[in-house]
């Protein structure tokens, strides 16, 4: 009895047969409906794909007329607080693919706009309409469209659509919005280098947008450190070891990661493990490989200032009686780290830009969202804020830096003479040593690496001036 | 007769093993009696015995080749000679800052030489030792570096050794300056805080390793004042390596000249400095006059 004009299954046409007798039964007055295909809003937010509310955008309503209609008017109930630019309404009826030369008019009024066609529209047509300056409520939230329509048996009530996420608009997004307006920063935009590596717009949606990627890289960076210490130390002591074995290990391991890319690094972890059915959160992996990677420097640098404490601080504490572990955790190291302090926050800077590397394989930090921006926005102006969010916390530690370094060079005075390598100290044990003076220097990382490193032919004691 | 063969680089020494203690003693006794002013009790041991002490470097630079010596509880002994003379590789052979290569130094008559580590640890801290270049660690106040050999080592509690390092800190003349950290004293006060952190200890045998020599002039006399005021008053045994002629004359018990890596002449300080017997000595003390 039904004159389908698709193919439909006897099975599912009666079950759309019940379902409509259940629904007439219902609500009678819908026995006919205008299905609510979509309603959609065009992204509004600058380098993003969301709508935000109080903003213009263009709202999307579609439908289609169902069999047995014709639908003269369609009346759409637009969100409560929303406000449109009725007089640019768009109107589009498609027959299949092709377009249905129906005449309609808009009328707007408050919060509704009615749509009225020249004639009814015949079942099966694909009803469009596009609100233009359509602006949500400007708290944000989901609102759905619905309304009414008028068919051949009188008024109708509409489907409502599918909720429509907004964000609220936040003082970011009027500002952006006023940007937008500003004359001066249209200026500014059409010098191309401005527009193109500081366009305020983007630079402040930057900002806002970056934050967490920005956090990431800080959490990733203070989570990784203390366990870079930690194991750095270690390797330092066992570098420094009597243990042949212990060395051995230390050596290969600072030598492997400080000779290799942190990048190749990243990829064999994580690419890597998963291959080997160990899976580890992204995050944690990334604190992972940023700890280990520090730890290799961080254990040269203990080295390096372990080495730098005078030799007689070592016999100072021994002819106390002090052992190995009370020497080292009571005299030498609480002397290394104030030295070290500099060049360990030097080493922390590194790491914390480094963490930027991790983008390369998916780690949402900075890096990954100044990217994303960049793609949306086809703007150089988000990695210039990324570049921004980095400095903010490299340069007061610079600054920190050289302030510990001017402050450790003043104050540390009269620990005994420098060690000076293999064939000094044997001579200032043998005869007398020549004191020097404590001048201590912060840049002994590298020095101390040759000073130790490369053998001294022996002196003789006697060789040794005595005072 | 003669012991373990000590090869070591070329070297080889032949040491017989150390004496019986009662025969050295006895022995000692003898051969001290008239060359020190310590009182001698009959039938005393000297508290550090030195034997056949041998000390190379590299196997091949010998420093000390057959150091004698005895010191006897309470005994001042200031030790002279020239550069490389050896008498600054001997004291640090005492506490072990240097291993022997071959002889024997007895503390108590306990041969402390070819120990283990932890064993080394036990003797040093009879052992104190007062430096050139003083050796306080910076990061502490003077009063902690008093107290940590006591806390760390003796396993003393906060509050004794804080008792202790303020007395041994007045002692010194330093009671007003106990919050001061080493880079803020200069250098005769942190001798003498070194001096303070040696004796609060309570070693056996203090030894010091010329602690005037890296001082100015004028802060010289300070630290000379409180060795002297500890020699005298108290009833420490001294080693001290100086080329304070006058300390020596005044406060030595004995003076030990030493040149080559031996010990050349000794005896007291009167007889040494007025009538030295060895050409060595007379032109040493010559020399610096």
């Amino acid at each position: 009895m039904s004159n389908t004009r698709r193919g439909t299954k006897w099975g599912l046409a009666a079950l759309v047969a019940m379902l409509a007798v259940a629904f007439a039964l219902a609500a009678p007055h819908s026995a006919y409906a205008l299905t609510t295909n979509k309603a959609t809003a065009r992204p509004n937010e600058n380098g993003g794909s969301g709508v935000i509310g109080g903003l213009a955008t263009r709202l999307t309503w579609e439908g289609t007329v169902e069999e047995g209609e014709k639908v003269s008017s369609v009346t759409l109930v637009l969100p409560e607080g929303g406000t449109f630019d009725g007089s640019s309404t768009k109107i589009t009826v498609l027959e299949g693919l092709s377009r249905a030369k129906v005449e309609g008019t808009a009328t707007p009024a408050d919060t509704q706009l009615e749509v009225t066609f020249s004639e009814p529209i015949e079942a099966g047509y694909l009803l469009r309409l596009e609100v233009e300056g359509m602006k949500f409520p400007a708290d944000g939230g989901e609102v759905s469209v619905g309304g009414s329509y008028v068919n051949q048996d009188g008024e109708q009530q509409l489907a409502e659509s599918k909720p429509i996420k907004t964000i609220a608009n936040t003082p970011l997004q009027a500002l952006v919005a006023t940007l937008d307006e500003a004359p001066w920063v249209q200026a500014w935009n059409s010098n191309p280098f401005l527009g193109m590596f500081f366009k305020p717009q983007l630079l402040a949606t930057a900002f806002a947008t970056l934050v967490p990627g920005w956090l990431l890289c800080l959490l990733i960076v203070v989570i990784a450190y203390p366990f870079a210490i930690v194991l750095g130390l270690i390797f330092a002591l066992m570098k420094i070891s009597k243990n042949p074995l212990l060395r051995l290990i230390a050596i290969v391991y600072i030598n492997i990661l400080r000779g290799t890319p942190l990048f190749l690094q990243i990829y064999i972890m994580f690419f890597g493990l998963p291959m080997m059915n160990i899976n580890i959160d992204n995050n944690v992996l990334g604190v992972i490989v940023i700890a280990i990677n520090a730890s290799a420097y961080l254990a040269e640098i203990f080295r390096a200032g372990i080495q730098s404490i005078p030799q007689g601080q070592y016999e100072a504490a021994s002819s106390l009686g002090m052992n190995y572990f009370q020497t080292m955790f009571d005299i030498i190291l609480p002397q290394t780290i104030r030295r070290v302090i500099p060049t360990v926050t030097s080493d922390f800077i590194t790491s914390y830009k480094d963490t930027s590397l991790l983008s390369s394989v998916g780690v949402m930090e900075l890096m990954m969202f100044a990217k994303n921006l960049t793609s949306v926005s086809g703007n150089m102006t988000p990695y210039v804020a990324a570049a921004i969010f980095y400095l903010i916390v490299t340069l007061p530690l610079i600054k920190a830096v050289g302030y510990v370094e001017q402050r450790i060079a003043n104050s540390e005075r009269g620990g005994g003479p420098r060690p000076k390598g293999k064939a000094a100290v044997k001579a200032a044990s043998a005869g007398e040593a020549t004191p020097l003076p404590s001048e201590l220097g912060v840049h002994f990382e590298a020095a101390r690496d040759d000073a130790f490193g490369t053998s001294v032919s022996p002196l003789a004691p006697v060789a040794v001036q005595e005072v | 007769m003669f012991g373990k063969n000590h090869g070591h680089g070329g070297l080889t020494f032949d040491v017989p093993p150390a004496m019986d203690a009662a025969e050295a003693a006895r022995i000692a006794f003898d051969h001290d009696l008239s060359l020190s002013k310590h009182h001698f009790v009959e039938g005393e041991h000297p508290v550090v015995r030195i034997e056949h002490l041998m000390k190379t470097f590299d196997g091949e630079t010998q420093v000390l080749r057959d150091v004698n010596l005895n010191v006897w509880n309470g005994e001042i002994v200031v030790v002279l000679g020239p550069s490389g003379s050896g008498k600054s590789t001997m004291l640090r052979c005492i506490n072990l800052l240097e291993t022997p290569t071959a002889g024997h130094i007895l503390i108590d008559d306990d041969e402390i030489t070819g120990k283990s580590a932890k064993e080394v640890g036990l003797i040093r801290r009879d052992l104190g030792m007062v430096f050139q270049s003083f050796n306080l660690f910076p990061h502490l106040t003077a009063l902690e570096n008093v107290m940590i050999g006591q806390t760390k080592v003796l396993k003393k509690n906060k509050d004794e050794a804080r008792a202790e390092a303020v007395k041994q800190l007045e002692a010194v003349g330093l009671g007003d300056r106990i919050d001061y950290k080493p880079p803020q004293l200069s250098g005769g006060q942190q001798q003498r805080v070194a001096i303070a952190r040696a004796v609060a200890m309570h070693p056996k045998v203090l030894l010091f390793d010329e602690p005037t020599s890296a001082l100015d002039p004028e802060l010289v006399r300070d630290v000379l004042g409180v060795m002297r005021e500890l020699a005298l008053h108290g009833d420490m045994t001294m080693i001290v390596v100086t080329h304070e002629m006058g300390f020596a004359r005044d406060v030595g018990d004995r003076v030990v000249f030493m040149e080559g890596g031996v010990v050349v002449e000794q005896g007291l300080p009167e007889q040494v400095f007025d009538n030295p017997q060895h050409d060595r000595t007379k032109q040493f003390l010559g020399s610096i006059k």
